[in-house]
Parts: structure tokens; sequence; C-alpha cells
């Protein structure tokens, strides 16, 4: 800025006293939020007197998280897993179903009013049928995952394959380019975003029915020791046990945020 | 690579004015093929519901190699339906179009297309994109690499290789087309109105680049724009089509000699083609009787 310039106020850059930068507003407001609200809560059962098994204060959790740790962990281990083997089963097939389903007309217009109506039944109510058609094993935890969280990838992956440029489409048209390649070059980064919103769902869902497959039928895993806990009235344990299920699915969704942001890295680059 | 910097047939000029300053002094290499591109009673009609739309209506021209034609007429016309029939994107009702003696039945690589949009992919380097007909039709891509960067270079994009066509303005989107259009080195260049979402100096300015590109590679091109002083500064002949029968009207040869610069624009001769292009266009052909099936020049 030259110093000779007529000392315009409307040239001079807004200044603020201390510098925040947006991430530290991004991670700084929502933390702080959850924060309040837990000393609140704190608040509120101190002074309220209401008994710990209805509301045990943040603290009573925290002390009986620390309390049984090696078992919340042991119990975390079975239900991470299962609950991020069925997420990846679930998106493989999700995205080949999505696959061919954009690579075929004819199987789109068979199947595709089925993947809608299906997406609307209440998926819960069906885990029973999987216990009684695969046993209280894990595998009908992980199929009844898998069932539940397939869904959203397919139907988030089909419509980004869909919403491909039509003038890149035409391009290669113009261009004499094989259906494959099309898909390859045009449609599949066209769907990298639809892809990663269905993901993040898909990661909720997987773990919505592992823990309920562990609600029906299991002798491990977070659901188990929710139902536990719940049968002792150890509310503060069933809370320590839902944190757990929290870290877990933040740590799913962790990833997938990462991979998305490498993918949108490589889009616009830089 | 680099064919002779070529100038139109300075011969042929029943045009309206009288032939160029200049006499070209370069011929073109011996005998062009008369009939490079040949539309023969070309129709398209669309079927929209119970109605049938004539988008083109019985259109018949021909272009001999190295000619560039623009085709020229208001929004609505079906000049663009035209040209993609030329490119093989759109199927034709009746008629027919020839390329080099071949009938059109699809895409031919022998054929680069450009639209009005850039269309690059927007994940793309400016090179990747470039090199993208290269990948597509499989060639091996360390052949097209200097072709590719001298492209670049002849378009003003060297250093901008790798950037993301996020990254780039518009008009060096469009250009980044061009390249892309030429890498495969196609003998035709088929350009839907490659220039029109730019602002108007950007135009000037590609219009100005086109020029260059085209006394340095010079390609058979259809060229379809709105804009009359656009296709008498480009073109070597103005096809005029109207929308109401979406004909062509007239078939116009433009005089001036190549290399071309854009301060033609600014001349007498230049304005009174660009009027009597603009008098067809409002009020229709004058005096021709039915349109001509053939292109006849006036």
């Amino acid at each position: 800025m030259s110093e000779t310039a007529l000392a315009l106020p409307v040239a001079a850059p807004a200044r603020r006293g201390w510098r925040v930068g947006e991430w530290g507003w991004a991670i700084g407001l929502p933390v702080g939020f959850t924060l309040v609200l837990l000393a609140l809560w704190q608040a509120a059962a101190d002074l309220s007197g209401i008994p710990t098994v209805l509301l045990p204060s943040p603290l009573a959790v925290l002390r009986r998280a620390a309390e049984v740790w090696p078992e919340l962990l042991d119990n975390a281990r079975y239900t991470g897993l299962e609950a991020v083997l069925s997420f990846l089963i679930a998106s493989l097939l999700g995205v080949a179903v999505a696959a061919a389903l954009s690579a075929s007309e004819r199987l789109r217009e068979a199947l595709y009013p089925n993947l809608v109506l299906f997406q609307l039944i209440p998926k819960i109510a069906l885990a029973p049928l999987f216990v009684l058609w695969l046993g209280i094993g894990s595998a009908s935890r992980l199929t009844f995952a898998v069932f539940v969280s397939f869904f959203p990838v397919a139907i988030a992956t089909l419509a980004g394959l869909a919403s491909a440029d039509g003038n890149a489409l035409r391009l290669c048209r113009s261009l004499n380019a094989r259906g494959w390649q099309t898909f390859l070059a045009v449609r599949v980064p066209y769907s990298l975003p639809f892809l990663f919103s269905g993901l993040k769902v898909a990661a909720t869902m997987a773990f919505i029915g592992v823990v309920v497959g562990e609600f029906i039928s299991a002798r491990a895993g977070l659901g188990y020791y929710i139902l536990f806990a719940s049968s002792r009235a150890d509310t503060p344990g069933i809370l320590a046990a839902i944190g757990m299920l929290c870290l877990l699915g933040l740590a799913l969704y962790g990833l997938i945020a990462l991979g998305e942001q490498a993918a949108r890295r490589w889009w616009r680059g830089g | 690579m680099n064919a002779p910097a070529s100038a139109p047939k300075a011969t042929a000029l029943a045009s309206p004015v009288p032939a160029g300053p200049q006499g070209s002094v370069q011929a073109r290499p011996p005998t062009p093929r008369p009939d490079f591109i040949k539309v023969e009673s070309a129709r398209k009609v669309y079927a929209t519901g119970r109605d049938t739309v004539e988008a083109v209506s019985d259109v018949s021209f021909s272009v001999t190699r190295g000619e560039f034609v623009a085709i020229l007429g208001p929004s609505g016309c079906g000049k663009s339906t035209l040209l993609m029939m030329c490119a093989g994107l759109e199927s034709i009702t009746s008629g027919r179009i020839g390329i080099d003696s071949m009938p059109m039945t699809g895409p031919r690589e022998s054929i680069g297309v450009m639209f009005q949009d850039s269309t690059l992919l927007p994940w793309k380097s400016v090179l990747e994109n470039i090199l993208f007909p290269v990948r597509i039709m499989r060639r091996p891509v360390r052949d097209y690499m200097d072709r590719a960067r001298s492209l670049l270079a002849m378009t003003g994009l060297t250093g901008f290789e790798h950037k993301k066509p996020h990254q780039l303005s518009g008009g060096m989107r469009q250009r980044a087309a061009i390249c892309r259009a030429l890498v495969t080195d196609p003998d035709i260049l088929l350009m839907d109105e490659p220039f029109s979402a730019l602002d108007a100096m950007t135009r000037d300015e590609m219009n100005e680049a086109l020029l260059g590109i085209w006394d340095r590679q010079p390609k058979t091109a259809l060229f379809v724009t709105h804009s009359i002083r656009e296709a008498v500064l480009l073109a070597d002949r103005v096809l005029v089509m109207t929308r109401r029968p979406a004909t062509v009207v007239e078939d116009l040869r433009i005089p001036f000699p190549r290399p071309r610069d854009p301060s033609i624009g600014e001349s007498e001769e230049f304005n009174r083609l660009v009027r009597h292009l603009r008098g067809l266009i409002e009020r229709g052909p004058r005096g021709a009787g039915a349109p001509p099936a053939m292109a006849a020049t006036p």
C-alpha cells in the first residue's frame, strides 16, 4: 500500500486484534459447545439430586469407564471389527451394484425402483430374521450390518455415476471412447463426492447394524455390554459403552473424511 | 507438423466485394480434393411428443480440404445440430453427410470437436486434459508429448501445463480445448460456438489466437457462430442459416488472404461483407427465390 495514497477509510483492510483462523473456529466452536453442555449436565446431576441410576454425571461416567476400561476395550474390539468389516463389504458391494446398474439400462430399470423401495423398509425390523437364518454368531450380525449399510452406498454411488457432466460424456462420444473408458475416465471421478457422502452414512449404519445384532444375540461387543449393564442398572456403564461407540464411529468417520479430502485435493489440485 | 502457411484460393472470388488487396502468393498443395465434407439434403427432425420439429431442413453444401467454413445464423436455426450431425454425434433423419467420401456413421478419430464449453475434466491438469484424446484412442502418450507441448506454446499456455482448469481464465480454458482438439492432428476440426461464452475482449483475443493457429496448422474446419464479425474474420466461406426454414440461404466467399490480421475488421470491405450478412439474417434472402439447394454464391 502506498503511503501517499489518500487515506480513504474504505481501503483499510479489516483487522482483528487476535487471529483465530478458520480451523480454530471450526474445531473450537463445537468442542466448546460440547464442554459447556457437559458442564451443565454435571451441574444438573450434582445439584438436582436425581439418582445416578437415572442421570449419572459425566464425571461418574468417566469414573465408571476407568473402572471397566479393559472390559470396554475388549468389547469395543468385537464391535469395531465387525462394524468395519461390514462397512467394507457393504462399500464394495454397493459400488459394484451401482457400477452394474450404471452400465446396463435394463438392469437399472429392473432394480432401481426395488432398491429405493427396500431403502424404505425399516430394516432394523428385519434383524431377528437374520438371526433365524444365520444363527446367533458373527455371521448373522455381519450380514445384517452389511444389509443396512449397503443401500446408502449403492444409491449415492449410482447418483454420482449419473451426475457426470453431459459435455464430458459428449466429448467421450466424439472420441469414440469405449463404454469402460468413459466409465473410468469420466463417470467414476464425477461420482466420488457422492460416493463419500454415501460412505459416511454407511459407516454410521454399519455400527447401528452391529449393535442391533448384538442386542439380539451376542456374548460380546458393546451392544452386549450395554444390555448387560442395563440388566444391572449400571447406567454409568451404559453411557461409558455409548461413549466408546461414539469414539469408534468417529474414528471410522474420520478415516472416510481423510479419504474424501485426499480425493478433493486430487480433484482441485494445487 | 508445420505445413506451410496457406492462403485460400484467391481465384474464386464471386462475392459482392472486390478481391482482396494482395493476391495469394502461395497456392495450396496441388489438386485439393473438391469435396472433403459433403452434405447432401441433410435433414434433422426431432419428435417431441406428438409434434415434430424440423431442426435442420434440407441443407446441402460442400467443403474442400483445408477450407475454413463458418456456419452463421441466429440462435435456434439448427446450426449446432448441423455441426453435431457432421461430427457423428447426432443422427441424420434423411439426406447424407460424407466425409472424405465415406458416409458418416458415427464419431471418427479424424475429426476433432470443440464445444461451447471447454469441457476440461476438472481433476486433470491442463497437459493431461490435452492428452485425453490420445489416451482414449489408446495411442502411446510419449509420441504426442512434443506435439502437446508445441500446441501449448502456440496458444500461450506454456507454464500452465500442470495447472488445473479452475486455475485458468475462461479464455485459457478454451485455448486448452483447442489444443485438445488438435493434439491427435485430426483432418477436420468442428467448432460449436467455441467462444460464445467468453467476454468480448477475450473473444477478440481468441479469434486472433485461432487465426494464428490456422496459419501454422491449417485444417478443414466448420465453425458455428452467431457473431457475424467473427465469421467474416475467421472463415474462407460463410454459410448463412435462417431459422425458418432451418437451411443455408447464402454461401459467401470471404476474400481476405491469409495470414489475416484482426485489423482487417476495420476495412471498408470487411464491413460491407458484415452489412450484407446482417441484412440476410435480419430480412432473409432477398430475390434469391427458394433457398439454394447447393451452395450458390449470390
